[in-house]
């Protein structure tokens, strides 16, 4: 080191820019601009601010409450006033930039407090973090929008809880429980949304959902009913107390059930209406389930009262819809004159058409159009016998003026009309009531009282009552002859008598013909033999005689004829002899031979046979004399018998009259009552006879 | 050298033309480029210690807005989440009558750092033109300023004392806010800024300031 220092470089005066200016300067600068980045991606990321106006701000608080989407927190609310004319609270929320999106029309707000419900506790978290502003929307983008309305109620459909939205609807005049479950097997499936009162009032509608995946279980043929309540039955297994469910007691509820097999399934939004009781669901199967109706127009030329709303409008005798306004019209430019018309509204039911696939209002005006193409007409006609209403009958007319239905935008399709049939409902009464005053009920009252008398007097008969035992003594009498021994013995008696007899028979005739033939035999011997022939051949001629008797006996009656027949012949032609003519001497001899020979017969026992067996002939009827010695008797008893039986059967006759009367009566009521049985079936298969008097 | 011969009660290092190592103190002459023992960068007066006072004190002055806007603790209870930033937690502190931690919070957090911008700001500001406060005084400032910066950090031990103590999962809990962060941030740089002041600047605008009313 020396003492003087080394010469100092002179360093030029001005240095660069870098070498004046210190590189601390870039961490300001660095901050400045993570600063304004940050503040930038703030701004950039800062989401719209949306205002919903609440008609209460219960619980909701500045920059605390939150705005929640499927329960995330998608914005918070950072002021709350009043809306201009504190008619609500706005609620301004400051939404996420990723959501703001989807925030357009669809999109619905409601704050969730804490709620206790029949169905349980809902919202029990906001108990103690305070409420929060549910959000609901779709997953659409839309054009977006910064004012809403917020909901009262927790809305029906929200995100979360996916299903079948459909829309049920109380029959007329009966309840819908809103806000109530819908349970399927005590499951809960879904859910009815607040109902409101349709625009007519005749009944209630309300949203419901049926959740994911038990919406497969709705289509079309489902049926709904209430549920609610419970019933109280006593019967033979005792006091019966039946209800679905606390809760559905309570809350009401609705349950359903498909009770046959549906096909397809159901679009969101189908409308379903809800019975009051299973039954009654069931019973609706086969009543299609009304959809918007047909509206259609009827001008009749003649202005009768008595047509009304909601007067039937029938096809074939079927009700397929109403009247649905009356009114007067005049147009001259479409009649010709300036009379008053009868127009009337008619709104038809297509679901009542039948119509089998296509159940809309247009296929329902088709189907009519077509059908007044054919001839279809209405016509005014007598609905109520007291009353004096009409109603309008859709009927074919076969030999109808053409007409076309106008149909189009906004033209009400006109039916055209034919004669009306109004029958005077005073005259159909009277002449009801002369009908019934015509039937003979009086006659018959008389006759069924006539013959009720004769009855009574028939069986207090003391005769009729006596007649018993008469009839007893008889046959009692009657079985004794019958069992006494005479009696038994007639038969024995009678058959020994008979077998004589027939014996005796047997031998007459035998010896008739034996005699007989002895005579031709003897002719034909002397005439064979001459008078020569002595009349010791006479017992050979008998044995001769009895063999060929025997062989009568025995041999056909025919051989025995031709035999004959040959014998006599044989006669002839020996009587046409010359000897033969010398015959009748002879003959008479042997006549005279033969009759001694009888006589010396009838000695020789055949008369002794004969009173012998007459003998025993007589005993015989002797015998049954004897016998029947106690008929006489028995007549008499008969015959009191029979007295008695006839002085019965007089009293028999006393009502003979009756019973002829009272059998034309009971002609007369089974007339009566025929008719009355057929006008029955006439009443049933078309009522409006007895008004109509047809 | 014109200075010789008056009468100067001090004379710098500067006047006999020798330079001091910053980092070693060995002396150089004037006009040495480097150290020849450590070999550091010798420099007669850091000319940029005023722009490294600046800068950093301007990004500790941008940490401190954040840190009073942002929550400095996130208290949640079971019930609720509480945020509160630094003078709202003083406020509501002092609402509950508990005055005097209020005070310490507000001294603590508000009034010191304040304090310390202002006196960096007085002393950068203070070295470039006349001043009437006193070169001892500015000197003691700048002491007290780069002793007491240090503790400003005692917010910051607060929060994180507190939320690693207070975690009783839901039903309380204790977070630091974003505001803690910057409030670091914010204390750090005017620490560095609070450092990089050459303390002889104060006394050399002393000398140049007598020596201008002396040629006058």
């Amino acid at each position: 080191m020396s003492d003087a220092p080394p010469p100092v470089t002179i360093e030029p005066a001005r240095k660069s820019f870098l070498g004046r200016v210190s590189f601390v300067w870039v961490i300001p600068f660095l901050a400045l601009a993570i600063a304004l980045g940050v503040a930038w991606q703030t701004y950039a990321e800062r989401g719209p601010l949306i205002e919903i106006e609440f008609s209460n701000g219960a619980g909701i608080t500045k920059r605390e409450t939150e705005l929640r989407f499927r329960d995330i927190a998608v914005g918070v609310v950072e002021d709350v006033k009043f809306a201009a004319d504190l008619t609500g609270v706005v609620a301004s929320i400051r939404v996420d930039k990723e959501v703001a999106a989807f925030i357009d029309v669809s999109a619905t707000f409601w704050v969730v407090r804490p709620k206790l419900t029949t169905r349980g506790v809902s919202g029990l978290d906001t108990v103690l973090s305070g409420v929060y502003i549910e959000g609901s929307w779709d997953s659409k983008a839309g054009p977006s929008k910064t004012s809403f309305k917020g909901l009262d109620d927790t809305p029906l459909f929200r995100p979360g809880q996916e299903g079948l939205e459909i829309a049920l609807r109380s029959t007329a005049g009966g309840n819908l429980t809103d806000n109530s479950p819908i349970t399927f097997r005590g499951i809960e499936v879904g859910r009815v949304g607040k109902a409101r009162i349709s625009q007519q009032g005749d009944f209630a509608i309300a949203e419901a959902i049926i959740y994911d995946p038990h919406s497969r279980l709705i289509s079309p043929t489902t049926r709904f009913w209430d549920t609610s309540g419970f019933t109280f039955s006593v019967g033979p297994q005792g006091a019966e107390i039946d209800f679905s469910s606390f809760a559905t007691l309570v809350g009401g509820g609705l349950t359903f059930d498909t009770f046959v097999s549906g096909r397809g399934r159901v679009a969101d939004g189908t409308v379903f209406e809800v019975f009051p009781d299973e039954a009654s669901a069931r019973n609706s199967l086969f009543i299609a389930p009304e959809v918007e109706t047909l509206e259609m127009r009827v001008v009749f030329d003649e202005n009768i009262s008595g047509l009304a709303v909601d007067a039937p409008v029938e096809l074939s005798g079927l009700k397929i819809g109403k009247v649905q306004s009356v009114t007067g019209v005049i147009d001259a430019d479409a009649f010709g004159d300036n009379r008053v018309r009868l127009n009337a509204v008619l709104s038809i039911q297509p679901a009542r058409l039948g119509l089998q696939e296509d159940v809309t209002p247009e296929a329902a005006l088709a189907f009519l159009s077509k059908r007044i193409e054919e001839g279809l007409r209405a016509r005014l006609a007598s609905a109520s016998l007291l009353t004096g209403g009409l109603k309008i009958e859709l009927i074919q007319v076969d030999d109808a003026p053409a007409a076309v239905v106008l149909t189009g935008e906004g033209i009400i399709p006109i039916i055209p009309t034919t004669e009306s049939v109004i029958s005077d409902a005073a005259a159909t009464v009277e002449g009801v009531v002369t009908r019934i005053n015509n039937l003979p009920v009086e006659e018959l009252l008389n006759s069924a009282i006539q013959f009720l008398d004769s009855a009574e007097a028939f069986v207090s008969d003391e005769d009729l009552r006596e007649t018993p035992q008469d009839v007893r003594a008889l046959l009692d009498e009657v079985r004794g002859i019958v069992n006494s021994e005479d009696t038994q013995g007639i038969p024995v008696k009678l058959n020994a008598a008979l077998g004589r007899f027939e014996n005796l028979l047997a031998q007459l005739e035998e010896e008739k013909l034996a005699a007989r033939l002895v005579a031709a035999v003897d002719a034909a011997a002397s005439a064979a033999n001459g008078v020569t022939t002595s009349v010791e051949g006479v017992p050979a001629l008998v044995t001769q005689i009895q063999a060929v008797a025997a062989k009568v006996e025995t041999l056909p009656l025919t051989e025995l004829t031709t035999q004959l027949t040959e014998l006599t012949a044989a006669a002839e032609k020996i009587l046409d002899t010359e000897d033969a003519r010398e015959l009748p001497a002879d003959l008479g001899d042997a006549l005279k031979e033969i009759n001694a020979t009888l006589a010396e017969l009838r000695e020789g026992g055949a008369v002794s046979n004969i009173n012998a067996t007459l003998d025993s002939a007589r005993k015989a009827a002797d015998a049954v004399a004897t016998s029947t010695q106690d008929l006489p008797a028995l007549v008499e008893r008969i015959r009191a018998v029979l007295s008695q039986a006839s002085a019965t059967i007089d009293g028999y006759n006393k009502g003979d009259v009756l019973s002829r009367d009272a059998r034309a009566a009971l002609r007369d009521i089974s007339k009566a009552a025929d008719a009355m049985a057929s006008l029955a079936r006439m009443l049933e298969r078309n009522p409006s006879a007895l008004i109509r008097g047809r | 050298m014109e200075i010789a011969g008056k009468n100067v009660e001090i004379k710098s290092a500067r006047d006999l033309g020798v330079i001091a190592c910053t980092r070693c103190t060995q002396v150089w002459p004037v006009g040495t480029e480097a150290c020849g023992r450590c070999g550091k960068a010798l420099m007669m007066r850091d000319e940029k210690s005023l722009q490294r006072v600046w800068a950093l004190w301007l990004v500790g002055l941008m940490c401190y807005v954040p840190a009073n806007m942002y929550p400095m603790l996130q208290t949640r209870t079971l019930l609720s989440v509480q945020e509160d930033t630094i003078v709202g937690g003083a406020v509501e502190l002092m609402h509950h009558g508990a005055v005097g931690i209020a005070l310490i919070i507000l001294v603590a957090s508000v009034v010191i750092p304040l304090a310390k911008f202002m006196a960096i700001a007085f002393l950068a500001v203070s070295v470039t033109r006349p001043s009437s406060v006193s070169n001892h005084h500015r000197q003691l400032l700048y002491e007290v300023v780069e002793y007491i910066g240090r503790w400003s950090m005692i917010d910051i031990f607060v929060v994180a004392i507190m939320s690693s103590l207070v975690q009783l999962n839901t039903l309380a809990a204790v977070n630091p806010g974003r505001a803690s962060l910057f409030f670091a941030l914010s204390v750090i740089f005017t620490m560095l800024s609070a450092q990089a002041f050459d303390s002889r600047m104060i006394w050399d605008v002393q000398a140049k300031h007598k020596g201008t009313v002396e040629y006058e």
